[in-house]
């Protein structure tokens, strides 16, 4: 395939001969709707809303069924096609509930956009004379299903038929009585549903976890990389601070990145947002009770010097390489054991062919990269320093220190609270040797401290 | 619950297997061998179809629901069809409709309690050259007239 | 009225759809000419012949004949359409229950001609009784061997399927017709960006109508220079036009292309039902444009004289209507016939002919509004040339057509 210029909106822009018009539209940001279309689906060519003008054809044509070819000059703006496209619109709008004040997709849907850059046109259309359709069906993987605000893009069952292939989902019926649905009685069940949310681009499938807990125009994505499991998937965190309250997060969103997760990421992943915030490590605990920080490093200190004999450290797999590096220097400063075991991380129940990784430990890499050891020395322990490690293997330890994001039932001498990865910022290395920044997106009214931050107090109490 | 095409309807399937490029061309055979093997086309049966030509049952369902000929839902013994389009509407239908309605007792989409016979109005039915025309379960009934359907419909209630 | 039985030559003869009666006059008989021809040979004579596709939209058959590779690894596939939904059109059943060895023997030369040896015939599913009538045929050329391993003796294999859909007009459309053939919905396919065949499970398929491919044999036998003897220069041969609705006796009745529409109507339909008086006609089924009587005074049935009337051939199936016919009802009929059978698969199409057919109800009601009448035209262009198929813009011609012929009569439904 050979390169060739075209002309749009009279501009010229290079392009792949034969590829599709509406790509290269949208790579170069030039405006133009589309319900349908989607880069990880294909065109399909039902919604006619991307409605071009091409010098030569007598009707407007749609880009995402136009192959680009020589000499082609084409139009995406002007009364002509705004018109085009006004029209389409109106008659999606025809049959739909306009209930924005009520609908979850507001702020972020296709129809309220459009509307803005092509419709401002007077309705008088009445509710009684709109065809109805069920509402609020609970789909199953919580997703709901509203089908009076459909509009038939079928971009939802193009993802469960094409990507999927688990056929949940259909368009049924016929005319303006289609719509989608899943068979009588069957739920939607694989572990990528919550996709369809994204997908759709107006407000018939939203989110059970989501729906109804934030205005969309109130959060703030930022962007960040899932630590479900080894494959890194690359995703928006969508938060916010109300007034008085604690930086929250609402959601994880897919992004973007075809060198990792393409377009798609896991429900599981999707709705571990929630062990950010859930059952979290809040306060210092000494010997079972509360204490401050001074008290607390005091007690590390005391810990560590209370005897002599073999100190070992865990470190979690999920830990920024950062961390671990600089975990690993202290170990060697300690002349302590430094362990990352991997065995219990290992879960085949959970891993598929796709974006799933048996590895749940999302920068198991860098413990391999680093030489990091992963089984656990057999001698008799006097310290146990945890950072943080899933330890289900019981370990028999004179005395422990655990730096813990989320409350566990072991027991240790010192607990010290530990700030999640949205807190904390660094890299992350993806089973397929890929390297990651992942900033640091929320700010806590009381952060706790992250793995470096400790490392410093720590040491500077030990000096 | 369970469906079971039958020996005959089986051997039919396999050889029609032969002669399309591809077993997923026999959805709507199918379908069709269900709906006369039950009167109508349950999910159990779409499930069936769907392991007989190597479809998700989603893309059956899709497509029963797609023709309006597949009844999801028993239909009356004798299904009567009257047709609505232009010459037929021309040519009497609505006398015809009514007639139905007062002797059968039935509004369209409605069934008789005994499960006889479904009334249903349809769109064209290609017979436009002799209407009004109906359509019982396969047997098309030309230039009605009252009386013409009074005599039809004496000779099924005598029948069932 | 000149005589022609370019197809219904046998639809007199009692059980011609026999095929011992259908030999004694004259089936298969083409066949050996058609065999000593090459495959080139025919769609040449096909193409200059001028026969075009007897379906509704007359596109030239040989042209498209010519699309089919006559080299390729791949099987090729000929779906004969016998959906014939369009409201006013019952010509083929005619076909297929009278003479249905005649298409038979289309198909067989048809295949040869285009290398292929496996043929559907797509049937409405209402037409079960028609049908039967022609698996009956089929069977009995079956076990007659003509159809099977061996046609006739040749070296041919040839396999007639009769496929039946179950209820949906847009199944007529050839793109919808394949993907119901491949067990699908009967969804349009998008455009191809060039001049290719069909595609069936991606193979090159051609459609046809089946009286285009029951026209083939006498072509083979009379040769292109005898089907030009019908007809006019562009529009060569015959069509088995149809006449329903407020005529004395309606039917079908083959007449050459050319001959004037109101000759047709009182020769063959013994005029206006009753000794009323003509209002209008729906020429080619229902989806073309409708005419005034003063229209169809100067109309002749051929491609060409009916676009210079503002309408098109179509199916050939006349809808007359007489001074009696409420045109704000009939239109209504349509739009609901339209309504109900919009795949749903594309925007303007799906909530177009729903919200037309709602917007005259509420005319009908006495709610409409002069407002709505525009509203209807304006659906109408919205609806026309922005589709995958050309259902909408179809609905779109029989909305201009009625309400701009009819004004009146919408607006007084209005005002009353």
């Amino acid at each position: 395939m050979s390169q060739i210029d075209i002309v749009i909106d009279n501009m010229t822009f290079t392009a792949e001969k034969g590829s599709l018009l509406i790509d290269l539209l949208i790579k170069h940001d030039l405006k133009v709707p589309y319900f349908c279309y989607h880069e990880a689906l294909g065109a399909d060519g039902n919604c006619r809303m991307c409605m071009v003008e091409i010098e030569g054809q007598k009707r407007p044509q749609i880009a995402c069924d136009t192959l680009i070819k020589e000499e082609m000059v084409v139009r995406t703006k002007g009364e002509n096609i705004d018109g085009v496209r006004r029209d389409i619109l109106e008659l999606e709008l025809i049959n739909h509930p306009i209930d924005c004040p009520v609908c979850d997709q507001a702020g972020e849907c296709k129809l309220q956009d459009f509307y803005m850059d092509y419709g401002l046109y007077e309705s008088n259309i009445k509710q009684s004379d709109k065809v109805h359709h069920r509402k609020h069906i609970d789909l199953g993987s919580s997703v709901i299903l509203d089908q009076e605000r459909c509009v038939l893009c079928a971009r939802c069952t193009r993802f469960t038929s094409d990507i999927t292939k688990t056929h949940e989902l259909g368009i049924i019926g016929r005319g303006d009585h289609a719509c989608v649905s899943t068979m009588p009685g069957k739920k939607l069940d694989n572990p990528y549903a919550m996709n369809i949310v994204d997908l759709c681009p107006v407000g018939a499938l939203t989110s059970k976890d989501f729906r109804f807990q934030q205005r969309v125009w109130f959060l703030t994505s930022s962007p960040s990389i899932c630590h479900g499991c080894a494959k890194g998937c690359n995703i928006f965190i969508d938060h916010n601070r109300e007034k008085y309250k604690d930086e929250t997060i609402y959601r994880f969103r897919p992004r973007e990145n075809q060198q990792v997760n393409g377009f798609f990421i896991c429900d599981e992943g999707r709705l571990s947002y929630k062990k950010l915030q859930d059952n979290r490590q809040l306060d210092m605990i000494l010997n079972g009770k509360s204490c401050e920080e001074a008290e607390a490093l005091e007690a590390y200190r005391n810990l560590l010097e209370a005897g002599s004999g073999k100190i070992v450290i865990l470190a979690d797999a999920n830990l920024y390489t950062e961390e671990l590096e600089m975990i690993q220097i202290y170990a060697q400063k300690l002349g302590a054991t430094l362990s990352s075991p991997m065995v219990s991380d290992l879960d085949d129940a959970f891993a598929d062919e796709w974006l799933k990784s048996s590895q749940r430990a999302s920068n198991a890499k860098a413990i391999e990269k680093l030489g990091i050891m992963t089984d656990l020395p057999d001698e008799k322990i006097a310290l146990l320093i945890n950072f943080n490690h899933p330890n289900t293997v019981s370990i028999d330890a004179e005395r422990v220190i655990s730096f813990r994001t989320n409350q566990q039932k072991e027991p240790a001498d010192l607990i010290l609270p530990l700030a999640v990865f949205s807190e904390s910022s660094g890299t992350l290395t993806n089973e397929d040797g890929i390297e990651q920044y992942c900033p640091k997106v929320i700010t806590r009214n009381d952060p706790a401290p992250t793995v470096i931050e400790w490392m410093i107090r720590c040491q500077e109490e030990v000096e | 619950m369970s469906f079971e095409f039958t020996k005959e309807n089986l051997e039919k399937i396999e050889a029609l297997k032969s002669r399309y490029p591809s077993p997923k061309a026999l959805s709507l055979p199918c379908l069709w061998m269900a709906q006369y093997q039950e009167r109508y086309i349950s999910l159990e049966a779409i499930e069936t179809i769907g392991d007989l030509i190597d479809l998700p049952p989603m893309e059956i369902y899709r497509v029963a629901t797609f023709y309006t000929m597949f009844n999801l839902e028993p239909v009356g013994k004798y299904h009567i069809q009257l047709c609505k389009t232009l010459s037929c509407a021309l040519c009497g239908k609505a006398e015809m409709l009514n007639h139905l309605k007062n002797r059968l007792g039935l509004s369209p989409g409605e069934s008789s309690s005994d499960g006889a016979f479904t009334l249903t109005q349809v769109e064209c039915l290609g017979s436009c050259g002799t209407a009004p025309v109906m359509q019982i379960n396969d047997q098309y009934y030309e230039n009605l007239t009252p009386e013409k359907i009074d005599i039809i419909l004496d000779s099924l209630e005598e029948g069932s | 009225m000149k005589a022609c039985q370019i197809v219904s030559r046998k639809f007199h003869i009692d059980q011609s759809y026999r095929l011992e009666t259908a030999k004694e006059h004259g089936a298969y008989n083409t066949l050996k000419e058609a065999f000593a021809l090459s495959p080139v040979e025919i769609i040449k004579t096909i193409k200059e012949s001028g026969l075009r596709g007897k379906g509704g939209g007359g596109a030239p058959a040989g042209a498209k004949w010519m699309l089919m590779p006559q080299d390729d690894e791949r099987s090729s596939y000929l779906a004969v359409n016998c959906d014939e939904s369009e409201p006013g059109t019952f010509k083929d059943r005619e076909i297929i229950s009278k003479d249905p060895h005649l298409l038979i023997e289309g198909i067989i030369i048809t295949c040869y001609a285009i290398k292929s040896h496996d043929a559907y015939i797509y049937i409405r599913g209402e037409y079960y009784q028609f049908q039967k009538i022609l698996q009956e045929a089929i069977d009995e050329a079956y076990t007659a061997g003509i159809l099977g391993e061996r046609v006739r003796g040749e070296a041919y294999r040839m396999d007639i399927t009769i496929h039946r859909g179950a209820g949906a007009y847009i199944c007529g459309e050839k793109s919808a017709l394949l993907e119901s053939m491949e067990g699908k919905r009967g969804h349009p396919r998008l455009k191809p960006k060039q001049k290719e065949p069909e595609w069936y499970f991606g193979n090159p398929t051609l459609v046809n109508n089946v009286e285009t491919i029951a026209s083939i044999p006498y072509i083979i036998k009379h040769g292109a220079e005898g089907y030009r003897e019908f007809g006019t220069e562009r529009s060569p041969g015959t069509l088995l036009f149809a006449m329903s609705g407020h005529v004395e006796t309606p039917g079908i009745y083959e007449a050459e292309f050319g001959t004037p529409m109101f000759d047709y109507i009182n020769y063959y339909g013994g005029g206006i039902r009753n000794g009323k008086k003509l209002k209008a006609v729906i020429p080619g089924g229902a989806s073309t444009a409708v005419l005034t009587a003063d229209e169809v005074a100067c109309a002749t049935l051929d491609y060409e004289h009916m676009r210079v009337v503002g309408s098109a051939l179509g199916t050939g199936g006349m809808i007359v209507m007489d001074e009696d016919t409420d045109m704000v009802e009939a239109l209504k009929n349509l739009l609901e016939f339209y309504h109900h059978e919009s795949c749903g698969q594309c925007t303007p199409c799906r909530e177009g002919t729903g919200w037309s057919d709602t917007i005259l109800q509420r005319v009908l009601d006495g709610r409409g509004s002069s407002e709505d009448i525009d509203k209807l035209l304006e659906l109408a262009s919205i609806m026309d040339g922005k589709t995958i198929c050309v259902f909408a813009p179809a609905v779109a011609i029989v909305i201009r057509s009625f309400i701009g012929k009819f004004r009146d009569e919408f607006e007084a439904k209005v005002t009353a």
